[in-house]
């Protein structure tokens, strides 16, 4: 039995975090409405909303965000329109995009350090000069201690496949956390759910687990926690553990937490469900796919090239992903889905 | 502003936010005193204290250790403390979220609350009454203040979280024996809360008088300097250390001399101002229970005593007390001329009964369409700023009553609907009016405005309505009103277009 020696700092209840998070997004947005000029407004709205999308699954925040950053360019043409337009086109994975908002932003005179640091995340998140990314995420760690700064900086290092490294950064970021959110903390326990349950060449899938389960421990509603953590559950035979997890998150839009559920469900023999969540999960991607080709093509590649059942289209959605982010994690998905043909 | 959203660190976790401190005398009962503490900035309707937080108020007895140049404010060690601990969320029989938590009084007694009751609950003897939930944020700030530019109050229709204790005055502070107290409030995590395995985090945020975070050393007119919110946040009140002092100090220095100098003048000498800069490092806010606590004595004690006099006032905090102003008018001016802001008092001023905090705002549901047009902000507005709103195309007959602020217009819609709104107020240089819905729409508090703006070398029109839905859902509130705010805009766009393109589309019909 795997056991996890690290302890985790304490935080706030995570559905009152939610309930919360919720009505700090509404009080954000009506600031924003009564007044989209004032200073920081529109910006808090950015943050809640992508809290929102990242831990809740809510993926209704993608439009809003959409909607936000057309509403603030209407009436405000300084870098603050062009900063959160490159907030939201790299949320959408709309990196070309968000790299011209930022280069837009400079002209207008924005603040270089939030420019670069933008900039940065963009680089990370394409696989682009890595090493060059690696040293800026150490430069910025070591400064701040910061359990947000440390969590980056773990990501490349996984991405570099220097796994030691990640893990140790990531417990480092438990360590430095002294705030009571559970946002972050929970962040960090799916990151370390992800480096052992997915990046390591072999994985520990009993040791991700017990991430995920802190993660959901600190944050119930986290959908890709839930999800992440069923999977596990489900390629253990452990079905009904997995179907409980993904039942208290179907509320989310998100496609993948029916994909998993069809799984789950057609393992169990129960296939008229499945076909039925199924058809729901092939719909929803469809609907993100219209909106937000670039932010789902990776996932909706993974469901075609499994229950999705279209080999085809599972290609096409990887090659558009290893073209917007050719990460190395993008080109082993390419590799393996056209080796399955 | 005041001390909301004062860190990075509180962010992402805004019950843990301290925004304000009060200490006055109850309007209700002047024989009692009102300590309380407010957190969670732009609170929305659902918001709920963290379970993860003691949340404390916490006073000694002070003495004037010096006066004049020498002025200091010396607190005692023995402390008189409120901490209020919350629960998780429980359900009552129809699903609603319910939080209850428990307020440790001095002497370790615990009052059990309800979250929201306005009741509040009370010691057997009544010497302690105690409040916690969702009220109308009584805090404003009407400045853009690192340019010392007016505004309107910036927190309008916000809400927080409060947390109010009412005290006998003789039976729990027995000014007998001293009637001079400073008070602060603060939120420490609380050490291992059951659920999870830990260790606790350092305290988050302590506020004593009003602004020593966001104004006193983060000051907004001097960009670039290092942010020592965090730092200060996580010292423990009554007790900075002797180390940091001098950083601190230095910061209050110089962040007082360019406050002194940003209306061009100076009004500070160089030993006042240091001496002033002592006075406010020790922080917590001074309250004297035997004297009058008004919205207007706000800092008095502090002041009096920097020029060496007796003060007359019992200083503290009132809900109503203009703090922004009475502080920025000390730091620019030294009290040569009072600095009005853009507004003389929050959303809704306090209650003259317990809790004494308003009601919580309702949130209002707004609806805001904008439309870019390629065509002169004049002569958008020479249609769009006819209140009659015949340009409308779902209008199909209106009526207009009176002439300029106070008409009337009667809009007959396509569907047979009618709909009466006032006319509030127009701007012509800004190209905007607004106005209210007197009847027709399902809602209160209707209030509409239409903007036109300048845009490269177009324009861009604003259509806001904020309302109150009443009678019907808010859905079906909102959708009429949407439709009516996108279909006019979009008739603009047609109306607007570029003269080759409206031919280009007669020709297509």
């Amino acid at each position: 039995m795997v056991e996890l020696d690290h302890p985790c700092p304490c935080a706030t209840d995570g559905e009152i975090a939610a309930v919360n998070l919720e009505s700090a997004r509404r009080g954000a947005w009506g600031r924003f409405t009564r007044d989209p000029r004032l200073p920081g407004a529109a910006e808090a709205v950015v943050d809640h909303e992508r809290l929102a999308a990242q831990f809740l699954g809510d993926l209704d925040a993608l439009d809003r965000l959409e909607s936000l950053a057309s509403q603030f360019a209407l009436v405000d043409d300084s870098f603050r329109a062009a900063l959160v337009k490159a907030e939201v086109a790299s949320t959408v994975h709309r990196f070309d995009d968000a790299r011209g908002h930022l280069t837009r932003a400079a002209r207008l005179g924005g603040p270089r350090e939030t420019i670069e640091r933008h900039s940065l995340t963009i680089e990370q998140a394409c696989g682009v000069e890595l090493d060059a990314v690696l040293a800026a995420r150490r430069r910025l760690a070591s400064a701040s201690d910061r359990l947000e700064d440390l969590v980056l900086l773990g990501a490349v290092l996984a991405d570099l496949e220097r796994f030691d490294e990640a893990d140790a950064v990531y417990q480092q970021a438990f360590d430095s956390y002294d705030g009571i959110s559970p946002f972050p903390l929970a962040w960090v326990c799916f990151q370390l759910g992800m480096l052992w349950g997915e990046f390591l060449p072999v994985p520990d899938p009993d040791r991700a687990a017990l991430w995920y389960q802190r993660a959901i421990a600190y944050l119930p509603g986290y959908v890709k926690a839930r999800v992440h953590l069923a999977e596990i559950y489900a390629s253990q035979g452990q079905t009904g553990e997995a179907e409980e997890l993904l039942l208290r998150a179907l509320s989310s839009r998100d496609p993948e937490v029916r994909w998993r559920l069809a799984d789950v469900l057609t393992a169990q023999g129960k296939l008229d469900q499945a076909v039925s969540q199924l058809e729901a999960a092939r719909r929803g991607f469809d609907e993100l796919l219209g909106k937000y080709l670039l932010a789902f093509a990776d996932h909706a590649a993974e469901f075609y090239a499994g229950s999705g059942n279209d080999w085809r289209r599972a290609l096409e959605l990887a090659s558009v992903n290893v073209a917007n982010r050719p990460t190395r994690r993008a080109v082993k998905l390419a590799q393996a889905i056209r080796r399955r043909r | 502003m005041s001390d909301h959203v004062d860190g990075p660190r509180s962010i992402g976790d805004p019950p843990a936010d301290v925004t304000d401190l009060f200490a006055f005398t109850s309007p209700e009962n002047p024989a009692r005193t009102v300590l309380a503490m407010c957190v969670f900035p732009s609170a929305g309707e659902a918001a709920v204290f963290s379970n993860a937080i003691d949340y404390s108020i916490a006073v000694r007895r002070v003495v004037v250790a010096g006066v004049g140049a020498a002025a200091k404010f010396q607190p005692g060690d023995d402390e008189i403390r409120f901490t209020f601990r919350f629960e998780v969320l429980k359900r009552d029989t129809a699903g609603k979220a319910i939080q209850r938590g428990v307020c440790t009084l001095p002497g370790g007694r615990k009052l059990s609350l309800t979250v929201n009751d306005e009741q509040g609950a009370s010691t057997p003897e009544g010497e302690i009454r105690v409040f916690a939930g969702l009220r109308s944020d009584p805090f404003y700030l009407a400045w853009d203040v690192g340019k010392l530019e007016r505004l309107p109050n910036l927190l309008q229709h916000d809400n927080v979280l409060c947390m109010v204790v009412e005290l006998d005055t003789r039976r729990v502070l027995d000014p007998a024996k001293g009637s001079l107290f400073g008070a602060i409030a603060e939120t420490v995590p609380i050490p291992h809360p059951p659920g999870h395995l830990g260790y606790p985090a350092p305290r988050i945020d302590w506020v004593g008088r009003p602004e020593q975070t966001n104004m006193r050393f983060n000051n907004p007119a001097m960009p670039g300097i290092v942010d020592l919110r965090d730092l200060w946040n996580q010292q423990t009140p009554f007790a900075i250390p002797q180390a940091l002092q001098p950083l601190f100090l230095q910061r209050l220095k110089d962040s007082f001399a360019v406050w002194d100098g940003l209306d061009g003048k100076t009004d500070w000498t160089p030993e006042a101002l240091a001496a002033n800069a002592n006075v406010f490092l020790d922080d917590f806010l001074v309250f004297d229970v035997a004297k009058p606590i008004t919205d207007q004595s706000h800092l008095e004690i502090e002041k009096s005593t920097l020029y060496g006099r007796p003060y007359q006032t019992g200083g503290g905090r009132t809900i109503n007390a203009n703090v922004i102003d009475i502080l920025l008018t000390w730091l620019v001016n030294h009290d040569r001329e009072f600095l009005q802001g853009g507004a003389t008092g929050a959303t809704q001023p306090g209650m003259k009964v317990f809790p004494y905090f308003a009601t919580p705002n309702l949130e209002l549901q707004t609806v805001a369409e904008s439309i870019e047009l390629a065509a002169a902000p004049d002569e958008v507005w020479s249609v769009v700023g006819q209140f009659s709103l015949d340009w409308h195309p779902l209008v199909a007959r209106t009526t207009v009553t009176g002439a300029g602020i106070g008409q009337v217009r009667r809009l007959t819609t396509l569907s047979g609907g009618e709909v009466v709104e006032r006319l509030e107020a127009v701007d012509t240089a800004k190209r905007s009016y607004r106005y209210t819905m007197m009847s027709g729409v399902p809602a209160s508090r209707y209030v509409g405005t239409i903007e036109v703006t300048p845009k490269s070398s177009g324009s861009v029109v604003d259509w806001r309505v904020e309302f109150l839905a009443s009678d019907q859902p808010d859905i079906l509130v909102r959708g009429r009103v949407s439709a009516l705010v996108k279909r006019g805009l979009g008739s603009l766009k047609d109306r607007f277009a570029p003269r080759s393109t409206r031919e280009a589309t007669a020709v297509a019909q």
